[in-house]
């Protein structure tokens, strides 16, 4: 029987072998050595839909992410280091979220990830971005759980919410239609969070929801809740409606000739849903985060360029969700370049209460980033269709414009609970 | 207080449409026992072409463009819902071109093939007409809302439901009262047979699959106005056809029609009392048919089974 001495070289040598796989192959959740080369692109996984319901969206907000990364890219990237970007289809499904989440994050090994359009989508990505530490903008989903009981630490919500929107609409709506209210509602997250929002407005105003009509996702024909919508007469009709669904929707109620009878408050009109329908499609007023004509600084700018980079988009100029997914890029890399480094924590320090000027964001009032909630507060606007258009996509009319703190969402406010930075895994990007 | 009545009208007007969204994939599915999963694409398809005959873009600037255009919409309306459906017809035949190869395989070679083509043709539509929203102009006759049995209806609905009716009766009198009809019945039932007799199956099987893909774009083309016209218009297709068949049995015409009506009647009918169930109730009637009857309402055995 021998025995095996254990000599101070084969001791140091071993040491320094499990040192370095445990540096590599460690704590991943809680330790990430991604990027130790500080010269290797940052890359960026755009999770925006690519199929689906909200496939058009996708396109659009990763357009506008794409423009915001290439105008840093001709600058020399950030911090010296180019930007790359992967991109993999979401399929509008929140299943297909969180495997492409992971898939991002273990395979591609991407330092933050961007897009959204579908509440559920978003949600299922950022339990997965928590999970790993990695910064996700969640560019264009407006339900108000995404900042409210489903918000993280990692995930900032750039798009303003239901709660935001009906805000901006419910009051006047009561003064100037009536107080007798029927809720249209696509039947998922976004959906409910919203007409929830429209209902506890309403009971706030003295209105009353004499009827709620819940439409499953994927509903093509909604002549049974326009009957029924004609049955109950009610004043106003609340619809959260996105999508394809929406589309469908205002080409039935136009040839009912319901558009002006009821009157309609459709939640949030994303531009890509409305783009190319006739304008007698566009009745009712909704709401938006911004509008390509509106007559401010540097507007006609990023018009101008936006043509030029897509030159053969069938969609001529921006509209809000491809203004979302940009103004989203273009903040987290100056968030990067501010904070001199890649570390997760240091940047969401950045991003968090970040104040963004007017000028800077082409609306009219001052935004910020909400340190409670992590929701950009911006301007909200209402608008109807544009009955006197100056060009053939000149579609919407805007007819108000509302403060960020005029339409905050306080019941965000109190059901998110941040995760501590000391639970959030940390990691060089 | 839901009235009733209406929803029962809406929900038959509803069936009729889904019975013409059926009909060309009946047709394919009952002759070939190809599931053919491209029947949405050529449903988008059709609305496609019949938007390019009835604004002829790429013509516009020439004169016989011009003449074209010049014409009143009702005329170039009738000439897309007949032209558009030919051509939709022709792209369908060079896909069973395509299948040829997967006759005596597995049935998952021509569900791929079909899977494939169907993409393919999507891609092609976005690439040819752009990705966005697209609105197919109907004639003012058919437009706007009627007044009927106390409540506002959509003129062009009662118009498509009007004109599932003729495609239902054409299609049946076709099957039913016409040599090609009985050769095609009869292709369903025993292939072996009637090409022991002397029939050309290759060439019945070119001509139904073309005769299928045509109705799939012409059920495109008067589905369009209501749902919208956007490339991935046709996901919304498969399943319901799909279901139909299902329920009413493969290969049974009848049973597709009277298939198409229920679930048409189910939904509509849901809708009214249960919104958030109503798409969920045609899968819910085809469970429940299918747990009495597996063959569905009229399926009856194929002559390879016995």
């Amino acid at each position: 029987m021998s025995i095996n001495k254990i000599n101070r070289r084969t001791l140091l040598t071993t040491g320094a072998a499990a040192g370095g796989v445990t540096t590599f192959f460690g704590p991943w959740k809680y330790n990430r050595v991604l990027a130790a080369g500080h010269t290797k692109p940052i890359k960026i996984g755009l999770t925006s839909d690519a199929s689906g319901q909200y496939a058009n969206s996708g396109a659009s907000d990763r357009r506008g992410m794409l423009m915001a990364i290439a105008e840093y890219n001709e600058k020399g990237g950030v911090l010296g280091r180019m930007i790359e970007t992967t991109h993999i289809d979401t399929e509008t499904t929140p299943a297909t979220g969180s495997r492409v989440a992971e898939r991002m994050i273990s395979r591609e090994e991407v330092g933050f990830m961007i897009g959204a359009v579908s509440s559920g989508v978003a949600n299922a990505i950022s339990q997965v971005a928590q999970k790993y530490g990695v910064i996700y903008l969640n560019t264009n989903s407006s339900s108000p759980t995404e900042s409210g009981e489903n918000c993280h630490r990692v995930k900032f919500v750039w798009d303003g919410n239901g709660s935001n929107f009906a805000q901006a609409a419910v009051k006047n709506a009561i003064t100037a239609y009536g107080d007798k209210w029927m809720l249209l509602t696509n039947d998922y997250g976004w959906g409910h969070d919203t007409a929830a929002a429209t209902r506890k407005l309403l009971d706030q105003y003295g209105g009353t929801v004499v009827d709620e009509i819940l439409v499953p996702q994927g509903t093509r024909d909604f002549s049974s809740a326009l009957l029924q919508i004609q049955q109950a007469g009610p004043d106003v009709v609340a619809a959260a409606v996105g999508g394809d669904d929406q589309k469908s929707m205002r080409q039935q109620v136009a040839q009912l000739g319901m558009g002006s009878s009821p009157a309609w408050i459709n939640n949030q009109q994303d531009w890509p849903d409305v783009y190319g329908l006739p304008i007698e499609n566009l009745f009712g007023v909704f709401g938006t985060t911004w509008y390509y004509k509106l007559d401010l600084p540097g507007v006609a700018d990023f018009v101008a360029k936006y043509q030029a980079m897509y030159p053969d988009t069938s969609m001529r100029v921006p509209g809000n969700v491809f203004y979302n997914g940009y103004m989203a890029t273009k903040n987290l890399l100056a968030a990067i370049e501010r904070a001199g480094t890649t570390n997760n924590i240091a940047v969401i320090k950045e991003l968090e209460g970040h104040v963004m000027s007017a000028e800077d964001r082409m609306q009219h009032h001052d935004a910020y980033i909400d340190p409670v909630t992590h929701q950009v507060q911006q301007t909200i606007y209402l608008a109807t269709a544009n009955s006197a258009p100056t060009e053939t996509d000149d579609l919407f009319e805007i007819v108000s414009n509302t403060s960020p703190d005029e339409v905050q969402d306080m019941g965000a406010q109190a059901s998110c609970n941040l995760e501590s930075y000391d639970d959030t895994p940390t990691f060089d990007a | 207080m839901t009235q009733l009545v209406p929803h029962i009208f809406n929900g038959l007007t509803l069936g009729l449409l889904f019975a013409l969204i059926a009909l060309g994939f009946m047709l394919i599915v009952g002759v070939m026992e190809v599931i053919n999963l491209a029947h949405g694409s050529l449903f988008a398809l059709g609305a496609y072409f019949a938007l390019t005959i009835i604004g002829v873009d790429p013509i516009a600037d020439t004169g016989l463009g011009q003449w074209w255009l010049s014409l009143p919409l009702v005329s170039r309306y009738v000439v897309a819902l007949f032209v558009a459906p030919v051509v939709t017809g022709l792209i369908g035949m060079l896909l069973e071109l395509c299948l040829r190869r997967t006759y005596g395989r597995a049935p998952l070679y021509g569900l791929l093939l079909t899977f494939g083509a169907g993409i393919v043709i999507e891609e092609t539509i976005r690439l040819t007409w752009g990705t966005g929203e697209q609105n197919l102009t109907i004639p003012d006759a058919i437009n706007g809302a009627t007044f009927f049995i106390g409540s506002i209806f959509s003129k062009y609905k009662f118009f498509a439901a009007g004109f599932s009716i003729l495609a239902i009766i054409g299609v049946w009198l076709f099957l039913e009262k016409t040599p090609y009809g009985a050769i095609i019945k009869a292709g369903a039932h025993d292939s072996e047979m009637v090409r022991a007799l002397g029939y050309d199956l290759s060439k019945l099987r070119l001509l139904v699959f073309g005769f299928g893909a045509s109705l799939a774009g012409l059920a495109g083309i008067v589905m369009v106005p209501i749902w919208g016209l956007r490339p991935h218009v046709g996901i919304d297709v498969v399943i319901p056809a799909f279901l139909i068949i299902a329920l009413g049995g493969v290969g049974s015409f009848g049973g597709a029609v009277i298939a198409a009506i229920l679930v048409g009647l189910t939904v509509g009918i849901t809708g009214a009392y249960a919104s958030a169930w109503s798409m969920m109730s045609m899968y819910i009637l085809l469970i429940i048919v299918l747990g009495f009857r597996s063959r569905g309402l009229f399926g009856r055995a194929s002559a390879l089974e016995n």
